[in-house]
């Protein structure tokens, strides 16, 4: 059984305030409970392969200029900086 | 004029003469403001058609080297990027993003002098089956409008069956195109995996999903299919499809054709009305020479579990750009920590968004990635190990599209466990990596019934000649509306 604590300690880690929504963490409860079924699905033998890419079917290093344009898609650009928000 | 014409008979109709490029994207945007206040298919249109409808017309009138598509028009779901256009993933955390380029399956379409009606409605980061998860808003089904359209790729859906272009591009991470098309009437293809270019595609679950082709009939699909197929060099995933032409030879029919029908796709927990439809396909596809018998994937009870463990886990790193500084909506940095910010600025997903951001977070995370996430992995081998069985055995398979009818628009909006559930007959594909279409069969009670066929990967020619003959089979009227 997932404790709530734990819920509440994943949406921080991915920075999802969850203070006023206790909807979300009762739905998340059950769906998780749902997904208990994995259990019984007897797979324990299977492997699983994940994709392997040589290093030779990479895009070239290279550099690409940025489209200025690009640059105005930040919501924050202040003349020849990025506004962020401060770290400290 | 009649709007409702196939991509084939347009085509004709323009070479012949009785048609100009002008008129029928005229008479497009005139159809399109005057049903979208009822179906909100679209969330922006192209501002200037009738200038490139122009311009082709001008190009055929002086004989020039046009497009094999002749300036048809075809709507874009709005989570594929267009340069110049704002793709806003139906989502306020890109709102007012405008593309700087062209996703590949776009290039390949604007390539053969396609026109982009405009972007088409979704839900929220394609994370739905309803549509209902827009941040503008839901689409409404032009069968009924007080039902959904299915999703996530409903305003594509939508678009197509209310004559609003003549076919359109969606996405299908778990059933996004075949789950729409099912529901309002039209045909709808999730291709292999690599078959069709994810470069531009904004990425939800990338080892799942595929962009597919969306429209009223088979010969259309496939039209759609080969002109946005094939290797590109911007998505290594990608695979070389060869020579293929997947229009030609639609009509082989299904004589000899060994179809397995799946039985936990059409037994316990179908709609009694869809089953019946099942019934009937399946003595249709009989009479047509097939031989159809049950054949059983023990593993799709695993799969929803399976699926949304492992979308939700690719959901959560993907959805990790977003903070609001690079892409977002205006809300000033000033006077905030920089965790606040984020977190302030990510309140501001959906709740589909929210629900699956926190669950991706959850199941690959220290002390569970075992029980989850690993286990999700390992049991999608298994899957694709007894769909290579079944293929052993079978060359298609067929199970309904969905197992229910559409539902009423906010009918299960705040029971997402249940909506989850209704992807049972469609994420097998996805898991597996494997083609499936879904194809208008019937209308109950005012509302569609769509067909699913399955093929091994890069069968796409024989998964489009079931497909059709059972079209073949049908005489469907269209939407009401």
């Amino acid at each position: 059984m997932v404790k709530r604590e734990e819920i509440v300690h994943a949406a921080n880690l991915i920075k999802i305030g969850l203070d006023d929504h206790t909807k979300y963490i009762e739905q998340i409860e059950k769906i998780l409970n749902y997904f208990d079924i994995l259990d019984q699905a007897s797979a324990e033998s299977e492997s699983f392969v994940t994709q392997e890419m040589s290093l030779d079917k990479l895009r070239d290093d290279k550099h690409v200029p940025y489209d200025e344009k690009l640059i105005l898609q930040l919501k924050n650009y202040k003349g020849t900086f990025v506004k962020a928000p401060k770290m400290i | 004029m009649n709007l409702g014409i196939t991509a084939t008979q347009y085509l004709e109709q323009i070479k012949n003469g009785s048609l100009t490029v002008e008129e029928f994207i005229s008479k497009t945007m005139e159809r399109i403001n005057k049903v979208e206040t009822s179906v909100h298919a679209y969330i922006s249109l192209n501002n200037d058609p009738i200038s490139q409808a122009k311009q082709i017309d001008k190009k055929l009138k002086a004989k020039e080297n046009v497009g094999s598509c002749l300036g048809m028009p075809i709507s874009v779901k709005d989570n594929i990027c267009t340069k110049g256009m704002k793709t806003t993933c139906a989502s306020k955390m890109l709102e007012n993003f405008v593309a700087p380029y062209d996703a590949t399956v776009v290039t390949k379409l604007k390539s053969q002098d396609v026109i982009i009606t405009g972007k088409t409605n979704l839900d929220e980061f394609a994370m739905g089956i309803s549509t209902e998860f827009s941040y503008f808003g839901p689409s409404r089904n032009p069968w009924n409008i007080d039902y959904v359209p299915g999703g996530s790729s409903g305003g594509s859906a939508v678009s197509v069956s209310a004559l609003e272009c003549i076919a359109s591009l969606g996405s299908d991470t778990g059933g996004s195109v075949r789950n729409p098309a099912s529901f309002c009437s039209i045909v709808g293809l999730k291709p292999t995996y690599g078959l069709v270019s994810r470069y531009g595609l904004i990425s939800y679950a990338n080892s799942i999903e595929q962009v597919g082709p969306m429209a009223r009939t088979v010969e259309d699909t496939a039209f759609i299919l080969n002109i946005v197929s094939g290797i590109d060099q911007h998505d290594n995933t990608t695979i070389d499809k060869g020579q293929v032409d997947y229009t030609k030879e639609l009509d082989v029919g299904v004589e000899g054709k060994r179809i397995g029908i799946i039985s936990e796709m059409t037994g316990e927990g179908v709609d009694k009305q869809v089953a019946a439809a099942t019934s009937k396909a399946i003595s249709k596809l009989q009479t047509l020479g097939a031989e159809c018998s049950e054949v059983s994937l023990d593993s799709v009870k695993y799969s929803v579990a399976t699926y949304y463990t492992i979308a939700a886990t690719e959901a959560g790193s993907n959805l990790a750009r977003y903070d609001n500084i690079r892409y977002g909506f205006d809300f000033d940095v000033e006077g905030y920590e920089f965790n606040a910010y984020i977190s302030k600025a990510r309140k501001n997903f959906g709740p589909e968004v929210t629900r699956r951001m926190i669950l991706g977070a959850f199941v690959p995370s220290a002390g569970y990635v075992g029980k989850y996430f690993l286990k999700a992995l390992k049991v999608r081998s298994k899957i694709k190990s007894e769909i290579e069985q079944a293929f052993k055995k079978f060359d298609l398979l067929i199970a309904p599209t969905s197992p229910v009818l559409p539902f009423k628009i906010g009918e299960k909006v705040d029971d997402p466990l249940s909506l989850y559930l209704l992807d049972i007959n469609t994420i097998v594909a996805n898991l597996s990596g494997i083609p499936a279409i879904s194809v208008p069969y019937e209308i109950a009670n005012g509302l569609p019934i769509g067909m699913q066929f399955f093929a091994n990967s890069m069968q796409e020619k024989t998964l489009l000649q079931a497909a059709y003959a059972l079209e073949k089979t049908t005489s469907l009227p269209g939407a009401p509306i």
